[in-house]
């Protein structure tokens, strides 16, 4: 003993290296997925201290002797009860190196701390409002933002180029607020007014317009992974009230509902007071499972990627995988429901309606089949006197009709067979007929027999008519089937058709269905089928349009924790997790909540002043919007993986304010916009560059170098004059003559459209975080070519033609209207030579709307 | 500002805005690569193992008896052992077991790695889809040809790097050669080979109102426009890739409808492609691969022909429209001087089950149910031993049992023949670094060349 703990002391270079190759590995591997500071059997193996202290068996380790160590018996499976890793045993080698490291006194090299108990991070520090520097110059004298900014620019010696011209002011505000270009008459408005307030009212005008929610609503559905459909659904699966989730977010933006509101309500809004925002819980409840809430939930308002701690703890945040498990047992409480927009009366008259068409329907379907059946069995009963009849056909020329009167049999059922015989791709070879026409008929005849009394066993099987309509039954219950060659011939002579795993067959030779079975049915028969479909019809036809409802979740009768799955396998759990807030977050040890999922507690521990994470989180967002890049440049990342700030001071700031506001967004647009960093111009100076290529510190606008793909929708069909501002409702198809804003589009799960995807419409089964800009061929191919470009450059010609003046005239219109700025005159002379040449204003106007000025914002 | 400056610029976190112009330079790898690019044919639906390369003598004699052993869980109800209805015949001088409905490519064996022990996780289509292309069974994350686009460049300024063939769509459709979160240049540019005429194959490459020349005059006026904006801008590296596409997408349309025009290959060559869809894409890879796209993915077909949960026997007519093809496409491929530096992988999203599958869904009782446990990939040329088995199934063809190989495995190797470390091949997404392989993947050194 002493030995050993002398060794722990004095560790030498060789034991440390020896640790680090051959036994941290194998404990990291193996062990620590349950042995960390989630402590699975009370045991941590995290450190030294930790194996000595042990678990609910004692301590893991006697350092010296492999032995008595319940670790290697564990390990070794010599112990009684205990097997670990409970998955396989672990190679001889690796147990090998645990007994050596054992022996020598499980020596622990001391290195930095698990981050699981780093809580000193920046993100998890609460927020306090900075100090704001005195301002050293009037032009950034304004407001807090520009002397927190301007502090650094002087401290990092760079000078901010000059402000952008108003022209390029108005246009970059207008395009940021409401994603579409400003009308010529508002830029003029603007260059015309010299007060010192004039951006301020611009600033305010465009917040107050509807448009602001369509634009900063569409972001904020990216992270929501909002689509039209179900998610996950492998063809899309519409979802008729989606949309109500969508119009939920851009109102709300455009009242400027206050933020921590906004947050809960996505979260819990069937625990509010009132149902004013149900809608919001189209956050979740249009998403996947639980795991996928969590995701999405913690990374959209906390920027923390939880997830990553299902399996293990987090490799690099202070989240262990018991707080996931946490989370999840609170979504998995809270499942999802449809909150019905209609008296109760309605609701259940409408599920009972479509009960008894789905009756109806069964009730035919057997009527029929079990008809089908009887029919096919009196036919195969004369398959000897068809087989003849049809050889007589076949061989001798006769004609079928004739051959049928001949032998008083059907005539279509004989020119079935007699279609069917000199088939050479067969998938049996009982039409050989080896033993003989009559044996055949026998052989059929008990075929037949045999399938009815095994079709009989399987009907038990599944448990009855239930069974047999429930797909679930149908899928796991063992079926008999008849041996694969005889099947082919039954399946030939009587199946009816169906096309399955790339195979399409016709129909059987005896088989009549729905379609034609009547003219074999006696009349009561024939009177029964037509008074079902008569029924069938009559339900089908009443049926009301579904009433609407909302997606929502609701609380579970019973909620209860989720059991950890140890890395992850459902298939094996550990300890239950109690539902509560993340430990990293939490004053001390979190209190397990009480109240139902526990989803309520959950949004107002998120939307807290208190909590860390949730306002600089949203406010960093919106400086992306505005600025081009976050503050934290890994906007839904602010763990030790994500990026640091490059102004935390200013970040802090802006949070403060923001809760300071009662949590207005629209107030930090608007301080944000008014700031001189909003007004600078694009130009790339040297010595700046040199300095901060990446204009980190902000001395000048980041240029838009494409607008996205909405944004460049809009403006073509606005500047063309065919946009419709109609707002709100159910989603249409982008297809010709869909001209509402794009974000009233139908955004399909597995099919998106092909124009927005072309510019970077983020997958919608994915939260996205931030909009990617890409060019390429096929984006220019679809300038080039579209029919869409071509008839929004028809109309934009025609817009200008309709005024009566000079082509001169009607260049500088296009020019304000696409670019809010007058042409300069070699820009009117390249209109004019080309007009000269083409005639075609169509043609022109196609030009312009493909312009990098048209689509960039500098 | 010089082009250093432009390259810096781009290089230094402006990667979103600059990637337009650098995906198409080619770009360095960790190590000599051993192929250039990589047709991948996907048997969409699940192909059988036991039916096609991986023969099991044991269904004989187990045939319609229970599997001994623990029961493992599959997809839905599995019945009995069923042996396979089909002939194994050894083919080429490596003498390999080949079913008798891949004949042609049977007689091409010698060129072929058959990797018998494939495993990937989760036994429906859409993850396993996922899976086999993104390395994750959830959607998202960027496809395996958006890896190697972004890592390698295109070698053809004039065509997308990366390009998925499906006539129709198969399950999960564009969520399969999305980009995930890397730059969406990379993104496999999807076309439907199941229209006949280049024009539908790809979206706007004609225009139907203006002449050429009407065009180039748009396009002179529109560069003269363009110069003039950004000369009044001064340097601004990033609106300039756009400029750089345009004239790419001008000499596309002269390019790319010729590329998808196969009448223009001698109708002795097209015969041995046949006229199924399948067959016709084989053909178009070829042609794309020859003009240095990096990644070609054919589909078979629509949704997932080869799901044969109702009758095994169908995949004799599948086989019959898909070995043809593959055989073609390994001769030409040679015969072009490409077999070499061409990575050719054939397979499907996992496997079928050696049990017969008869529960209620089916009618005729004579399928197989999705295997994760178990499956073949094949692999042929750039870098790859031919005429070799690796690693092998149960006695069953059940569960891979020998030198096991996940998808992630297959991925760390694919990656290793393309140049590429698949641990450092990395891009950094919402604050961490991710790979095709995630922290998984190891290569398959035993059948490297």
């Amino acid at each position: 003993m002493h030995f050993s703990l002398f060794v722990a002391a004095v560790l030498l270079a060789n034991d440390a290296e020896f640790f680090e190759t051959s036994v941290r590995p194998v404990l990291a591997k193996n062990c620590s997925a349950c042995h960390n500071a989630t402590r699975l059997g009370g045991l941590a193996i995290t450190s030294r201290e930790s194996l000595l202290k042990g678990g609910n068996t004692g301590p893991a380790i006697v350092p010296g002797d492999p032995e008595k160590s319940l670790l290697m018996q564990a390990v070794t499976h010599t112990h009684a009860r205990l097997r670990m890793p409970p998955t396989a045993k672990l190679a001889a080698p690796e147990i090998d190196a645990l007994s050596r490291w054992v022996r020598a006194g499980a020596p622990w090299p001391v290195s930095a701390p698990p981050a699981s108990t780093d809580h000193a991070f920046w993100s998890f520090q609460p927020v306090s409002k900075p100090g704001i520097p005195e301002a050293a110059d009037a032009r950034w004298a304004g407001s807090a933002i520009d002397r927190l900014l301007h502090a650094k620019h002087r401290s990092e010696k760079v000078t901010p180029v000059r402000r952008a011209a108003k022209h390029v002011l108005i246009r970059r505000a207008t395009m940021d607020v409401t994603g579409l270009p400003p009308t010529p008459e508002e830029v003029k408005a603007f260059e015309d007014d010299p007060s010192p307030g004039a951006f301020a009212k611009v600033v305010d005008r465009l917040l107050a317009s509807p448009r602001y929610g369509e634009r900063w609503g569409r972001y904020w559905l990216d992270m929501a992974r909002y689509a039209d459909g179900a998610l996950g659904a492998s063809s899309d699966t519409p979802f008729a009230n989606a949309y109500r989730y969508r119009d939920w977010v851009i109102q709300s933006l455009n009242e400027d509902l206050p933020y921590d509101t906004f947050v809960k309500a996505q979260i819990a809004a069937d625990r509010l007071p009132g149902s004013k925002h149900l809608a919001a819980l189209g956050f979740q409840a249009l998403g996947g499972n639980a795991g996928d809430q969590l995701d999405v939930t913690t990374r959209t308002f906390l920027g923390l990627t939880v997830a990553c701690a299902q399996c293990h703890d987090h490799k690099y945040d202070p989240i262990p995988t018991s707080d996931y498990y946490s989370l999840l047992g609170i979504f998995r409480s809270s499942p999802k429901h449809e909150f019905p927009l209609a008296p109760e009366d309605t609701v259940k008259a409408y599920k009972a309606h479509q009960q008894k068409i789905e009756d109806a329907k069964f009730e035919l379907d057997f009527f029929v089949k079990t008809r089908s059946a009887e029919l096919s069995e009196f036919l195969a009963a004369k398959t000897a006197r068809y087989l003849r009849a049809a050889k007589l056909v076949l061989e001798q020329g006769k004609s079928v009709d004739e051959a049928a009167r001949q032998a008083a049999l059907d005539p279509e059922v004989l020119g079935r067979w007699v279609a069917y015989l000199p088939q050479k791709d067969k998938d049996h070879d009982f039409l050989d007929l080896k033993g003989g026409i009559d044996e055949f008929q026998s052989f059929v005849t008990d075929l037949f027999r045999r399938r009815r009394d095994m079709e009989e066993r399987n009907y038990v099987k599944l448990g009855g008519i239930k069974g047999i309509r429930d797909e679930r039954t149908r899928q796991y219950t063992n079926l008999e089937s008849l041996p694969i060659i005889e099947y082919y011939l039954w399946r030939d002579l009587a199946s009816d058709p169906y096309r399955k795993d790339f195979f399409d067959f016709k129909g059987g030779i005896y088989y009549y269905g729905e379609k034609d079975i009547d003219r074999w049915l006696s009349p009561e028969w024939k009177d029964h089928l037509d008074r079902l479909r008569a029924d069938l019809k009559s339900l089908k036809d009443s049926l009301p349009a579904q009433y609407p409802f909302i997606h929502t979740l609701r609380e579970a009768e019973a909620p209860k924790n989720a059991r950890i799955a140890i890395r992850g396998d459902e298939q094996n759990l550990g300890e239950e997790a109690p539902r509560r807030f993340l430990r990293a977050l939490s004053k001390g040890e979190p209190a397990p909540y009480t109240s139902g999922s526990g989803r309520l507690e959950l949004a107002e521990a998120i939307a807290s002043a208190d909590n860390p994470l949730t306002a600089r989180v949203v406010v960093n967002r919106l400086w992306l919007g505005h600025f081009g890049y976050g503050l934290v440049r890994s906007p839904s990342n602010f763990g030790r993986l994500g990026e640091r700030p490059t102004h935390p001071e200013l970040l802090d700031y802006l949070a403060w304010r923001l809760v300071d506001s009662g949590w207005s967004l629209k107030g930090l647009h608007r301080e944000m916009m008014l700031s001189e960093a909003y007004a600078l111009a694009s130009d790339l100076d040297q010595a700046n560059y040199a300095k901060d290529p990446e204009n980190k510190l902000l001395w000048r606008a980041n240029i838009v170098q494409r607008l996205d793909a909405e944004a460049l929708r809009d403006s073509m069909l606005a500047v063309s004059g065919t946009l419709d501002v109609s707002a709100g409702g159910p989603p249409k198809p982008f297809e010709d003559g869909f001209r509402r804003r794009a974000v009233y589009g139908y955004i399909g799960r597995t099919k998106p459209d092909p124009m927005l995807t072309l510019f970077d419409f983020p997958n919608p089964n994915n939260t996205s975080e931030l909009r990617t800009v890409t060019t390429g061929p096929l984006q220019r191919l679809f300038f080039m070519n579209n029919s869409f470009v071509a008839e929004q450059a028809a109309a934009l010609a025609a817009r200008l033609n309709s005024q009566n003046v000079s082509a001169e005239d009607r260049i500088e219109t296009a020019y304000r209207l696409l670019f809010s700025r007058p042409p300069k005159p070699a820009e009117v002379q390249l209109g004019l030579d080309f007009l000269n040449k083409t005639g075609s204003w169509p043609q022109y106007a196609q030009v312009l709307l493909s312009s990098t000025e048209f689509s960039s914002i500098p | 500002m010089n082009r250093r400056d432009a390259l810096k610029l781009m290089g230094n976190g402006f990667g979103l805005l600059g990637l337009g112009a650098t995906a198409h330079a080619s770009k360095q790898t960790h190590h000599a690569a051993k192929a250039k690019r990589v047709i991948f044919l996907f048997l969409n639906g699940g192909m059988s193992q036991v039916d096609t390369f991986d023969p099991k003598p044991a269904l004989e004699k187990w045939h319609g008896q229970p599997m001994p052993g623990p029961k493992i869980k599959t997809d839905r109800a599995s019945g009995e052992l069923m042996k396979s209805p089909f002939q194994f015949h050894p083919r080429g001088k490596s003498g390999l077991m080949v079913s008798e409905i891949f004949p042609k490519t049977g007689a091409l064996i010698d060129d072929i790695c058959v990797i018998r022990s494939m495993y990937s996780d989760n036994g429906n289509h859409g993850p396993s889809l996922l899976m086999m292309n993104t390395g994750h069974g959830l959607p998202g994350r960027p496809s395996l040809g958006s890896w190697l686009t972004y890592g390698l460049g295109t070698e053809n300024r004039n065509l997308p790097g990366f390009v998925a063939l499906c006539p129709g769509f198969p399950v999960l459709g564009p969520q399969l050669w999305d980009s995930g979160f890397l730059p969406k240049i990379h993104q496999g540019t999807y076309l439907n080979n199941g229209e006949q005429e280049p024009d539908k194959i790809i979206r706007n490459i004609r225009n139907a109102r203006l002449s050429p020349a009407d065009q180039e005059r748009q396009l002179t006026l529109l560069d003269k426009l363009n110069h003039s904006y950004l000369e009044d801008l001064g340097p601004q590296p990033e609106l300039e890739s756009n400029i750089a596409a345009m004239e790419v997408a001008f000499r596309m349309q002269t390019e790319a409808p010729e590329i998808f025009d196969i009448t223009k290959e001698p109708e002795a060559v097209r015969a041995r492609y046949g006229t199924h869809d399948f067959g016709r894409g084989c053909l178009m890879a070829l042609r794309l691969a020859e003009r240095g796209v990096r990644m070609v993915q054919v589909y078979y077909g629509n949704f997932q022909p080869w799901d044969s949960h109702d009758d095994i026997r169908i995949h004799s007519k599948l086989a019959a429209t898909a070995d043809g093809p593959i055989a073609a496409l390994i001769e030409d491929l040679k015969s072009r001087g490409m077999f070499e530096d061409t990575l050719l992988i054939i397979g499907s999203e996992f496997g079928r089950t050696p049990m017969i599958q008869n529960s209620g869904l089916e009618r005729v009782g004579n399928g197989r149910d999705h295997n994760v446990h178990g499956f073949t990939t094949l692999l042929a040329g750039g870098g790859v031993k031919g005429g070799i088995a690796y690693g092998a199934t149960d006695e069953f063809g059940f569960k891979a049992a020998e030198k096991r190989c996940h998808v992630h495995d297959l991925h760390a190797t694919v990656m290793h023949l393309m140049g590429f470390d698949h641990t450092r091949l990395t891009y950094r997404y919402s604050g961490r670094d991710f790979r095709l392989t995630d922290v998984h993947g190891n290569v398959v050194n035993e059948i490297l060349a």
